[in-house]
């Protein structure tokens, strides 16, 4: 593999981040999956590996579900613990292989806008555990402003009546997503509320989209047709090999329509079914 | 640094540097088993291996990070080289063909069965979401997993048979285990990259950034000094002469237009330079030190520039025939700069006009025709470039041995592969062997010599070993590729439906160079048209260089997309009737006993001859289909507003090799032991083929299929064959095995004749390696100790050569169900059932997997497969992360593969070929059926969701 000349396994936290901090460009190393893949890519000259050192367990704790960040895409897939929406989040990695060893630590620390799992903490209000930043408790979206120190758990509070959803698009089940959705909101009888919306493979990282909450808040749940007609035109995606932009704006719509559809649940779309997995209160 | 780890349950201490995989480490440690197919993206999961209990991609993983782990790699499963209880279920349920990814696959079931003991097809899926196969379709993946998982608890279980044909043979027609399927479970060595000896030079290419461009200069000198370096190779020092890559029979329909390196670079990727060096580091370093200054060129880069007035020439060189003249009217003097190109035989060319190649023929008046119907429609199809993507790369590694050079392949076309070295690099064939290896997936682009020429060169100019082979990118932009085709067809019919007159026009795209440009592009029409019988017919065929990625063979030859225009076009003109597609189909088919007037105009490079076709299975196979999808009843409809069904279907055809023009030959010796050796000059590349020669010697001799050992594809040992390519491996090389075996067989019986004193006419044999007479009997070991004694009457060998002017047509009919999301544009899958006629079917289960497995390439053509290009001509998703080909989740819910066997005259034993006709059916049949779901045609491939939303106007 290109460029790596200098790998460390240290034995404890401490000294993994004593090590960064002598070396800033080095980067850190869990399962490997971004960093390590394509052979002939440019990769970092020093990696220091905590494979062994983040917790990998998922559990409850004082109202709270915490998530190693060594944990792999296939252990919260297996977990009874975690929301049915992250899990599935997590199956869309449809490889096996790569589920294996990818880590939620990894998904956050590499940004990518097709993230399986930012768009969903983002809407589930995550909170990351962190060694080493400037703050040992924050947000995801403050976090991965400046992606400083190294995330060991992401929390989420338990959140009774809240309804989330994740949906995705992509050319084939084991192509790279192209588009994501996350939705969560709370559904009263006066419509959404708490809503809140997260997209990916509309900017360089998935980012929650408060314009589009503000024009949904408080609104019974819109007709798919009515969701996509708003919403449309808020979007901005770029033309790639994988799509024109104007396919993807309006596929994000479609599925942002869905998506809501999914986590407000039939009750309210009992006029406008949407067919769509992924939804779990 | 030192990595201690338990592999196999063995504990190791190995030395490995910071940045070597554990994918490199084990392979450089001799795990034979781990392969490489997607050069560490972590997309096709060859590299498999169980680490700490869980699969993963070694590709992804540094060796050091394996400190303490518990690794275990096939072998393990394996012990003193037995099949484990996974490996011989994937054996029995003819789940190997390559076998390049067998071992993966059999890392992956095993995990599953771990973790479930009887699992779901949803859990197979999960299982085996991390491995591709290019092979199989993975549709027999899950009786595997099912026979494995009886297996658990009743290790004597047997599946029930499979379709079995032909009563009155042993071997023939029931499934029988393929000759090299444990070998490959094992993970044993079987690949060219398993040949290579430690001391082996490296090669690595420099390729043009440029789509078209001339190199103004280029500095060696500083990569020649570097360590480690053996030579650099440009066009400056390369041999002078031009020849076609394409591995066809001489004299080659493709004009000679390639050099080993040209000063005028016509692709990004073409070769610049190539550095021998020891090590790939060395080679890579050296790479980057070449100084290199172009000349850019405005490129050609379409089909529409090609021939547009004043276009950019891609060729400029002097134009020559070996026979033949020039056409009137197209120049021949060359630039003085660019290399000549030279036609063995006059292709109705214009090179400097970049047209490669064209014919136009047809029967009857077409104008008449035309005149004379009630409806003409004209509509234009397009398919795109699609690339074959062979799960091993192009590989090669040449030694030489003995003043010779010895070139260990992964070729379909061992004997074209040693004639073009031997033309490239100027000596005699008898100065070179080619050992055709496992082939780890060809499907027409090793058809082509495209590396071999440099290798087997710097082999023999610096006396050194020479492995080289092909990056994933490399596959993609320097390999070969399906012709870009876009195809007129207007048809004009009665309102009764039938047909009064067909014109296809056909534009070819075939990239840099020629190869394979007239016949490819030809065999579009010749393996349409004839499935309609029409007494108007005419085509026009033009193939053009353009400055995209080189195309060439690709299984179906052409043929899918042909037929995807031909048969839509019928249903579009069904649909402008108000007949049903099927109704229209019936109207104009090719049926048994039909004169096939067409094939006048349809010869390989030479006269064709009309044919009275025999037994035709097409109206069984339409009827089986039709029942299936309860044609003639309600439409099926979809419980969700979003989702719209559709159902589609069509008819298809291929060849059996080429009439007149190929031959095949095979030897068969009697081994003193009663066994038999046979040595086919067939090719082959996990299709079976050994194990179809197999059975010929076993079924004939009456022998067990353990009794014969198959040599095949070895030019030092085993005699010529035309290769792997047009269907011809069941009927050219297959009837040369028959007939070896027949001839072995009378050799035996007259020997044994003057032994045991009896009428020749009165011996038979017998199973098992006996022949019995009246009066005696003898063994065929006892025959063949005394024959090789001193008063015997030498070794008993039987040699078999087939040819032939029969022309043997498979036949099939495709029937698919869609939905469509008409929101999204969304196709998907639902049904898709293929009944094929491939003659009898000599190893049912073996010819079923192949059907599988060439129509899920097609479902990946016609659903999302397309190498695509920016304007400089650059392929922008040259990998497995961005150009997607299926996996087991694209598979259809509903996936079927019927045969209705139609026994050929001259097959062996009645069969014709099974694999390329599985290509042609999925793109016209989705088409067709999105028409039936939403009502909009879709008329260029692949049909992805932005397309189906652009034809229904929604887009």
């Amino acid at each position: 593999m290109n460029g790596i000349v200098d790998y460390t396994r240290p034995s404890s936290l401490a000294e993994a981040l004593e090590q960064k901090a002598a070396n800033p460009g080095a980067a850190w190393l869990a399962g490997g999956t971004g960093i390590l893949a394509g052979d002939s890519r440019p990769r970092p000259a020093a990696l220091i590996d905590v494979g062994r050192l983040l917790p990998r367990a998922i559990r409850m704790a004082d109202g709270e579900l915490l998530m190693g960040a060594g944990a792999s895409f296939q252990d919260i897939a297996d977990c009874d613990l975690v929301p049915a929406s992250l899990r599935e989040a997590a199956l869309t990695m449809v490889n096996r292989n790569t589920r294996n060893r990818a880590t939620i630590g990894g998904n956050l620390g590499a940004n990518k806008s097709c993230a399986s799992l930012i768009p969903l903490l983002l809407v589930l209000d995550a909170k990351l555990i962190v060694e080493g930043g400037k703050k040992t408790r924050l947000g995801a979206a403050e976090w991965l402003a400046d992606r400083s120190g190294l995330v060991l758990e992401a929390a989420i509070a338990s959140d009774p009546g809240r309804r989330s959803s994740y949906l995705r698009w992509a050319r084939s089940s084991c192509d790279l997503s192209v588009l994501t959705v996350a939705v969560s909101c709370i559904v009263t009888s006066a419509g959404l509320s708490s809503l809140r919306i997260a997209m990916g493979g509309l900017a360089s990282h998935a980012r929650r989209f408060g314009e589009l909450e503000a024009l949904f808040e408080g609104m019974a749940l819109p007709p798919r047709e009515a969701i996509e007609a708003a919403s449309a035109p808020l979007f901005n995606p770029i033309d790639d090999l994988r799509a024109s932009a104007a396919f993807k704006r309006l596929r994000a719509a479609t599925l942002l329509a869905d998506a809501m559809h999914a986590a407000a649940g039939s009750a309210l779309a009992a006029s406008s079914p949407a067919a769509t997995p992924g939804v779990r209160q | 640094m030192k990595v201690s780890f338990k592999l196999n349950g063995r504990s190791v201490k190995w030395d490995c540097e910071a940045n070597e995989s554990l994918r490199d480490a084990l392979r450089r440690k001799g795990i034979t088993s781990v392969r490489n197919g997607c050069d560490g993206e972590g997309s096709c999961g060859l590299c498999a291996v169980i680490l700490d209990g869980r699969p993963v991609n070694s590709c992804q993983i540094l060796a050091l990070q394996a400190e303490g782990c518990e690794l275990a790699t096939v072998e393990q499963q394996s012990r003193e080289r037995k099949l484990s209880i996974v490996q011989r279920a994937l054996v029995d349920a003819s789940c190997v063909q390559c076998g390049y990814c067998t071992p993966a696959v059999a890392l992956a079931v095993q995990d599953l069965l771990e973790r479930s003991k009887d699992p779901s097809e949803e859990e197979i899926r999960d299982a085996l979401s991390g491995t591709l196969c290019r092979c199989t379709g993975y549709e027999q993946f899950y009786a595997a997993v099912r026979i494995a998982s009886k297996r658990l608890t009743d290790p004597g279980y047997a599946d029930p048979a499979g379709p079995e044909f032909r009563k009155d043979l042993r071997h023939v027609g029931k499934d029988r285990e393929k000759v090299d399927a444990a070998a490959l479970a094992l993970g044993e060595k079987a690949f060219v990259e398993d040949r290579v000896e430690a001391g082996a030079c490296h090669l690595a290419m420099l390729r043009s950034p440029h789509a078209h461009a001339w190199i103004k200069s280029i500095d060696t000198a500083e990569a020649e000094a570097m360590s480690g370096v053996v030579e650099v190779l440009t066009y400056l020092n390369c041999p002078g002469a031009v020849y076609t890559t394409a591995g066809q029979g001489f004299p080659e329909p493709s004009p000679y237009d390639q050099r080993m390196f040209s000063k005028k670079l016509r692709h990004v990727g073409d070769r610049v330079a190539a550095v021998l060096a020891e090590s790939p580091e060395e080679a890579a370093a050296a790479l980057k030190a070449i100084k290199v200054e172009y000349e850019v060129l405005k490129p050609v880069l379409s089909i529409a520039q090609a021939k547009a007035a004043g276009a950019p020439v891609v060729h400029s060189g002097a134009v020559s025939y070996v026979v033949g003249e020039a056409p009137a009217g197209t120049s021949v003097e060359g630039d003085g700069r660019d290399d000549p190109i030279i036609y063995q035989f006059p292709l109705h060319a214009d090179p400097h006009h970049n047209l490669a190649a064209s014919v136009a023929d047809g029967i009857g008046d077409i104008e008449k025709g035309f005149a004379e119907a009630d409806v003409v429609i004209e509509r234009k199809y397009k398919g795109n470039r699609v690339q074959c993507t062979p799960m091993e790369p192009h590989v090669v590694y040449a030694k030489i041995d003995s003043g010779r050079l010895v070139i260990h392949a992964s070729t379909q076309v061992p004997w074209h592969l040693r004639r073009i070295v031997a033309t490239a690099v100027g000596i005699s064939e008898n100065k070179v062997r080619v050992i055709k290896e496992r082939v780890g997936g060809g499907f027409g682009a090793k058809q082509d010599i495209v590396l071999e020429d440099v290798v087997g060169y710097l082999a023999w100019k610096t006396g050194r070993s020479v492995f080289w082979r092909y990056s994933r990118e490399e596959e993609f932009v320097a390999s070969r590729t399906r012709h870009v085709m876009e195809v007129t067809v207007k048809l004009g019919a009665k309102r009764d439906g039938t047909l009064t007159a067909i014109l296809m026009r056909l534009d070819a795209d075939t990239g840099p160079y020629g190869q394979h440009c007239l016949t490819v592009p030809m065999n579009a029409i010749s393996k349409s048209l004839p499935l309609l019988l029409c007494d108007n017919a005419r085509f026009e065929v033009k193939s053009y260089y353009t400055n995209l990625s080189p195309a060439g063979a690709y299984q179906g030859y052409g043929a899918p997309k042909g037929s995807f225009a031909l048969q839509t076009a019928l249903a579009e003109l069904a649909a402008e009737l108000g007949l049903d597609q099927i109704d229209m189909i019936e109207k104009n088919r090719v049926r048994s006993g039909a004169r096939i007037e067409i094939l006048k105009s349809l010869g390989e490079g030479r006269p064709g001859a009309a044919v009275t076709l025999g037994e035709c299975g097409l109206g069984e196979m339409l009827d089986r289909g039709m029942k299936a999808f309860a044609w003639r009843g309600p439409r099926p409809e979809s419980s969700d507003r979003d989702w719209r069904l559709g159902r589609g279907a069509v008819i298809i055809q291929q060849g059996s090799g080429l009439p007149g023009l190929d031959s095949a030959n095979a030897e068969l010796r009697l081994l003193r032991d009663g066994t038999v050796l046979m040595l086919s000059g067939g090719a082959d590349l996990g299709t079976g083929l050994d194990t179809l020669t197999s059975k010929a010697a076993a079924e004939i001799l009456g022998l067990e299929m353990g009794d014969v050992a198959v040599i095949s594809g070895d030019t030092d040992i085993t005699p010529f064959d035309k290769g792997a390519y047009a269907s011809s491996g069941t009927f050219f090389s297959g009837n040369a095995a028959v007939r070896a075996a027949e001839d072995l067989r009378d050799k035996i019986i007259a020997t044994a004749a003057l032994i045991l004193g009896e009428d020749p006419a009165d011996l038979k044999i017998a199973h098992r390696g006996m022949v019995k007479g009246k009066k005696g009997e003898i063994s065929l070991a006892r025959l063949a100790h005394m024959s090789t004694q001193g008063e015997g009457h030498g070794e008993l060998v039987g040699f078999g050569n087939f040819k032939t002017e029969h022309a043997a047509f498979p036949y099939g009919a495709h029937f698919v169900q869609v939905a469509v999301n008409t929101r999204t544009g969304e196709v998907r899958l639902d049904r898709y059932h293929a009944y094929q006629d491939c003659g009898t079917p000599i190893n049912p289960a073996l010819a079923i997997g192949q059907i599988y497995g060439g129509v899920l390439k097609a479902i990946g053509h016609s659903l999302y497969e397309e190498m695509l290009y920016d304007d400089n001509g650059r392929c922008i998703n040259a990998n497995f992360l961005d150009y997607k080909i299926p996996t087991i989740n694209e598979i259809p819910k509903d996936f079927h593969v019927e045969l209705v066997p139609v026994a050929d005259e001259v097959g062996p034993f009645g069969g014709k070929s099974v694999s390329e006709i599985a290509l042609n059916g999925a793109a016209p049949a989705i088409s067709i059926a999105i028409h039936d779901a939403v009502g909009a045609w879709l008329r260029e491939w692949p049909f992805t969701s932005e397309r189906v939303l652009r034809a229904m106007g929604k887009l």
